[in-house]
């Protein structure tokens, strides 16, 4: 039984197919990235890991544990970084994270140490609302982690990034050694060094699964997308 | 889950949205203005035509009361849709009725000041229409009345929250599911004698009660996607 296992997840909206019939064992300290184009579900299915929505049909579990509305305590193991950044703009960034740090009762006084580590501490007192985009996709990851979750799920983390920002994030990232890491991205050449394994979506099926190690890198995987799409449609 | 960490949760949610509050002023200057300005308006219209200034009075505070507690009801979820920050929150290791209460808390002191504002703009603009017992009465009768309000106004904010008809669908929604709120209000702004034994307040009471309870039941089904 890995970190995170879903046993024949899916997620309908109405008629469309959001995730289908999709099961999976993550292992702890995996990093797995979910690669697929616009509308493949990647963003579902991290929303239903991270509990914020209810699978319509299938089992997520996290440690042998089913995810259910009787176990909340299952989301104090839960970090998610969206593509919102789930920040109060008028809230400085010091006091965002004292708030996420209560709500999950760890110690506020780590928020010092988290501004820090992202690069943010001589902006601690400074409103998120006027954070750049970079500057608050930080703040989120520090949010994100205040808690040390043993899952972290990464809706396109890079995206919008200058490269110092995005440099400070895999550096934090790669520190997170027993951390499980989901990483959702339409961009491989942003988060293949990272991963362990890539999945690969499309229309809300997994048509692949790539462990990082025995292929030939982020173009070979895309190449690899490509044509498996191709011959699912086809 | 213990009981402390739920408490925390109720506790911090309604703590920020008291600081947020406290630093924008955005639901005070909107919905305590819209307030006193219904009542202006009611004692430009009817004060020289309506002999009883009481009738007037009473009228203008909770017809003020109930725009002034919609506007920041709906300004209120509007902060939480901004980088859809209330999805933060429900990732606190809690079961999720703990973010309705907190936020209950919190537009209950809302409504309840923009309630007691109303009343001080109607006894300055209609001229002192209340005698002081029904004011005395007021202070407590308003926080009631704001805890219905509240509680049947976040349910339905969380309900419209990503509803592009929030605005118009909010009003159409609330008004009626809060009118016992409104008649126990206008009755016991009314009423003489002891009112802590009329009617109208155990109905208030009773449906505070009932009203929050179904929201502490159905909230989670109600924000989950």
């Amino acid at each position: 039984m890995g970190a995170l296992s879903l046993s024949s997840v899916s997620k309908f909206f109405g008629d469309q197919v959001g995730v289908a019939d999709l099961t999976l064992d993550i292992e702890h300290g995996q990093t797995v990235v979910l690669f697929g184009h616009n509308g493949s579900g990647k963003t579902t299915l991290l929303r239903m890991l991270a509990t914020l929505s209810r699978p319509t049909a299938g089992t997520i579990s996290l440690d042998g544990t089913p995810l259910s509305r009787d176990r909340p305590h299952l989301r104090d193991e839960i970090g998610v970084v969206s593509h919102e950044t789930y920040l109060y703009d008028e809230l400085t960034a010091r006091e965002n994270l004292r708030l996420h740090a209560r709500l999950h009762g760890v110690d506020p006084d780590r928020c010092a140490e988290r501004l820090d580590a992202v690069g943010l501490t001589h902006r601690g007192s400074d409103p998120a609302g006027e954070f750049s985009h970079g500057m608050a996709k930080r703040l989120s990851f520090a949010r994100a982690t205040i808690h040390d979750p043993e899952v972290l799920l990464l809706d396109e983390p890079f995206s919008g990034l200058d490269r110092e920002s995005r440099g400070r994030i895999v550096a934090r990232l790669r520190d997170l050694d027993d951390t499980t890491l989901l990483v959702a991205t339409h961009d491989l050449d942003r988060g293949f060094d990272l991963a362990d394994r890539v999945l690969l979506l499309a229309d809300g099926r997994r048509v692949g699964d790539v462990t990082t190690a025995t292929c030939a890198g982020p173009a070979a995987v895309e190449r690899t997308y490509e044509r498996r799409v191709a011959g699912s449609t086809g | 889950m213990s009981a402390r960490q739920y408490l925390r949760v109720v506790r911090e949610v309604a703590r920020k949205d008291l600081l947020l509050e406290l630093r924008g002023k955005r639901r005070f200057n909107g919905a305590g203005v819209l307030a006193l300005l219904i009542v202006v308006v009611f004692s430009f219209a009817f004060v020289r035509q309506v002999e009883s200034g009481a009738v007037v009075g009473r009228g203008s505070l909770w017809i003020a009361l109930v725009f002034g507690a919609m506007l920041a009801l709906s300004r209120g979820i509007a902060t939480e849709e901004t980088n859809a920050a209330i999805e933060g929150l429900l990732l606190a290791p809690v079961d999720r009725s703990a973010v309705y209460l907190g936020k209950v808390c919190s537009a209950t002191v809302f409504v309840t000041v923009i309630g007691w504002t109303t009343l001080v703009g109607v006894t300055i603009f209609l001229n002192a229409p209340f005698p002081p017992a029904v004011i005395g009465r007021l202070l407590v009768v308003f926080p009631l009345a704001a805890l219905g309000f509240a509680a049947a106004g976040v349910l339905l904010t969380s309900l419209t929250l990503n509803s592009r008809l929030r605005e118009s669908l909010l009003p159409v929604l609330l008004l009626p599911l809060v009118i016992p709120v409104v008649l126990a209000g206008m009755e016991l702004t009314r009423a003489t004698g002891p009112f802590l034994a009329s009617g109208w307040f155990r109905i208030l009471l009773v449906y505070d009660a009932l009203v929050a309870f179904a929201g502490w039941l159905s909230f989670e089904f109600v924000v989950e996607g």
